[in-house]
């Protein structure tokens, strides 16, 4: 540490060179340095995750109504948004161009990369950090910052924009569009804690245990914790955990957890401000040279009623099949379809080089799934799908017996 | 050891440029930040004055303009994007943007190169050619030494991304049209603003190259050949960012060196996202302070034979 290490040390020092201690105790430095790191590393998040905040306590009801009854209109924040579905990635990244395929067909070829709806299935693999900014019902913009690129959904009024920085293109939408269609494309999957929070509370009559389970820290806000957990047995939902924060109601986190313990789902905001955004965060000027397709509003509504009967057959939707039933109700609901069998005619990859092949959806699956009674299984964490040997397709967050029930196998 | 013999050992360095040396011959005094700055300067020299290294800089310079004008003969041609390196869309819009294609290109595997050759270097090559015994013979003390070192190589590491970025400028500037910037996330700046990001952005690029240094100061306290410790750090970077790409690997991949290193393009969105670029930095710290000292505890305990 001192100038003592210089040359000639123990050469003219008449001190006997006693090299091993010496390298001993140096090589002890650099581990040293690498505990304390080691440590911070560990100890700052522990430390940081202090002990959950005092709070009057408050019935499952009161919380519920509290979450639901949410005067918070604006707010803006970082979203972490986790999945571990446990998804084929091939599925994944299969379906992802089937959906912008009939994208494509509803409107013009170009700029169906932009189109929300391919984006936000990407959003099932791996961790994504999104931006929300939120002021009022009809203004809102979602950031999702993808690895050098960046994927910007915008509605102000009646203009809505979709911009895809990586293929420089956007989609705009316009027209009075209710409150159903710019927000359509955040109501699928849920992209921001409220959503989520909002489609798990309306789906829980009568099903579903509902309870307060302790409070924690979110954001930097006290929030209770709401525990939903499933009540009917055959579920593959274990637990849904809701954050709801303890001021304004505003959910802040939604974890889900399957029955085999892992966490599938987790959104939360990492960083949260009910201040009003800036004006200007709604303001979206088409950047230069972007390609820019323009939708009207009934035109895709129309287009999209179609497809969302079947949220969870990607096939059947693509092409428009009628032939979606829902078996059973609540958690356990099953959905059934027809799938088309021999060769279907997709347009390729992402759709945009106009190649055409042709896929057999039948075999896509029996070559992902592992033969099951009754038919072939594609297994998630959380979604089942069983593949019938006549053609059906059940699914449903449910275990392989139910959906064999709902099939009438044995 | 007299002031004859520092000054003869100075001269006999005289091929590699050591003439400052003598500078330090006036016994212990290089204590003094003046002893160090003479030491530092000294070792500029050395690295910034080798043909190796002119070519090495010359290198990443190219590398944009070769970017450049296939992306320029590419324009015309129907491509839509989504394929080839990031920021290609945006590249053909505003010549800026080759700036950030380019740190892109070249921070996997060009930057990490040529740090690794002048960072390996440093030590082993001394060890090698002999001339590390007789820089030991001057009082400037190994830790000094090695701090000027360490310095030199940080130098050099926003020399070559300053190379990458001045010549990914010039380029951008010459194929393709300047002025207003979209960025990442749909927003517009003005040709101003943009040119503060680029200069940040390098800036970080640089900066993120830092644990690399050290590292590579390390394996080169370890070995007297140069080649070895060459081939060692930069077989490390490729294989550390082999292991970065394995999802099984997701318990020790926020640890790897690199695996932040592409988080600049967050500073390319409105507002600036801080998150990544911040954990990078944090993680380059800690790499500095890990292997900076142990190339401490090496070099100042080994036994300097060669």
């Amino acid at each position: 540490m001192t100038n003592e290490t210089v040359t000639g040390d123990g050469l003219d020092g008449g001190v006997p060179y006693r090299p091993r201690r010496r390298v001993l105790v140096r090589a002890g430095v650099p581990l040293a340095v690498a505990a304390v790191i080691a440590a911070g590393v560990g100890l700052v998040p522990a430390l940081a995750a202090d002990s959950p905040p005092d709070l009057p306590s408050l019935t499952a009801e009161q919380l519920v109504a509290k979450a639901l009854g949410s005067q918070t209109q604006a707010l803006s924040g970082t979203v972490s948004v986790t999945t571990d579905l446990g998804l084929p990635t091939q599925l994944l990244s299969g379906a992802a161009g089937g959906i912008g395929a009939a994208a494509g067909h509803g409107g013009q070829d170009a700029g169906s990369s932009a189109d929300p709806q391919t984006k936000l299935l990407g959003l099932l693999g791996g961790d994504r950090t999104l931006r929300v900014a939120v002021d009022g019902p009809l203004r809102q913009r979602v950031d999702i910052m993808e690895n050098m690129a960046g994927y910007t959904v915008v509605r102000n009024g009646d203009q809505s924009w979709a911009w895809d920085s990586s293929t420089n293109s956007a989609v705009h939408l316009t027209g009075a569009a209710g409150d159903r269609h710019p927000k359509a494309p955040l109501s699928e999957l849920p992209t921001t804690p409220q959503e989520a929070a909002r489609q798990f509370l309306a789906a829980s009559a009568g099903t579903t245990s509902v309870t307060v389970a302790g409070t924690a820290n979110v954001a930097g806000q006290k929030a209770y914790q709401l525990s939903v957990k499933p009540t009917q047995s055959g579920s593959t939902v274990a637990e849904v955990r809701i954050a709801v924060a303890a001021d304004n109601g505003v959910p802040l986190a939604v974890a889900v957890k399957s029955t085999d313990g892992s966490t599938v789902l987790d959104v939360r905001f990492t960083d949260v401000s009910f201040a009003a955004p800036a004006a200007k965060t709604f303001d979206f000027t088409v950047p230069k040279g972007a390609k820019v397709t323009e939708k009207k509003a009934d035109e895709v509504a129309k287009d999209s009623a179609a497809k969302d009967g079947a949220a969870a057959a990607d096939d059947a939707k693509a092409h428009g099949n009628e032939n979606v039933n829902v078996i059973g109700e609540g958690w356990t609901a099953v959905v059934t379809a027809q799938l088309p069998g021999g060769q279907v005619e997709v347009p390729k990859g992402d759709g945009k080089h106009g190649g055409r092949g042709s896929v057999n959806p039948q075999g896509m699956i029996k070559s992902l799934g592992k033969p099951v009674d009754g038919g072939t299984l594609i297994g998630t964490k959380v979604v089942n799908v069983l593949l019938t040997d006549d053609g059906r397709v059940f699914a449903g967050a449910v275990t392989l017996p139910v959906l064999q029930h709902a099939a009438g196998v044995n | 050891m007299s002031r004859a013999e520092t000054s003869h050992a100075a001269a006999s360095r005289a091929e590699t440029s050591r003439a400052e040396a003598t500078v330090l011959r006036t016994g212990r005094r290089p204590q003094t930040a003046a002893g160090f700055l003479a030491l530092f300067r000294n070792e500029l020299h050395l690295t910034f004055r080798r043909l190796r290294t002119k070519v090495l800089l010359g290198i990443l310079a190219v590398l944009p303009v070769l970017i450049g004008v296939v992306v320029k003969l590419n324009t015309d041609s129907p491509h839509e994007g989504g394929g080839g390196p990031s920021f290609i869309a945006q590249t053909t819009q505003n010549g800026l943007f080759l700036v950030f294609t380019a740190l892109a290109v070249a921070l996997p595997v060009f930057l990490p190169m040529t740090v690794g050759v002048v960072a390996g270097d440093s030590v082993a090559g001394e060890a090698a050619t002999g001339t590390l015994r007789y820089l030991l013979v001057a009082p400037a003390g190994r830790t000094r030494l090695l701090a000027a070192k360490f310095t030199a190589g940080l130098v050099f590491c926003l020399a070559a991304t300053a190379a990458v970025a001045v010549a990914a400028l010039a380029t951008g500037a010459a194929l393709f049209p300047l002025g207003e910037v979209t960025l990442l996330s749909g927003d517009t700046i003005g040709l101003a603003d943009a040119l503060l990001r680029a200069v940040l952005v390098a800036g970080v690029v640089a900066v993120s190259l830092a644990g690399l240094v050290a590292i590579g100061l390390f394996v080169s306290t370890l070995t007297g050949s140069g080649i070895a410790a060459m081939a060692a750090t930069v077989g490390l970077v490729i294989t550390v960012q082999i292991l970065d790409a394995f999802p099984q690997l997701d318990a020790i991949r926020p640890f790897l060196f690199t695996h932040y290193w592409l988080s600049f393009s967050d500073l390319l969105r409105e507002p600036m996202y801080w998150d990544g670029v911040l954990k990078d930095l944090g993680l380059q710290a800690a790499y500095v302070a890990v292997f900076g000292s142990a190339a401490w505890a090496r070099f100042t305990s080994r036994d300097i034979s060669a």
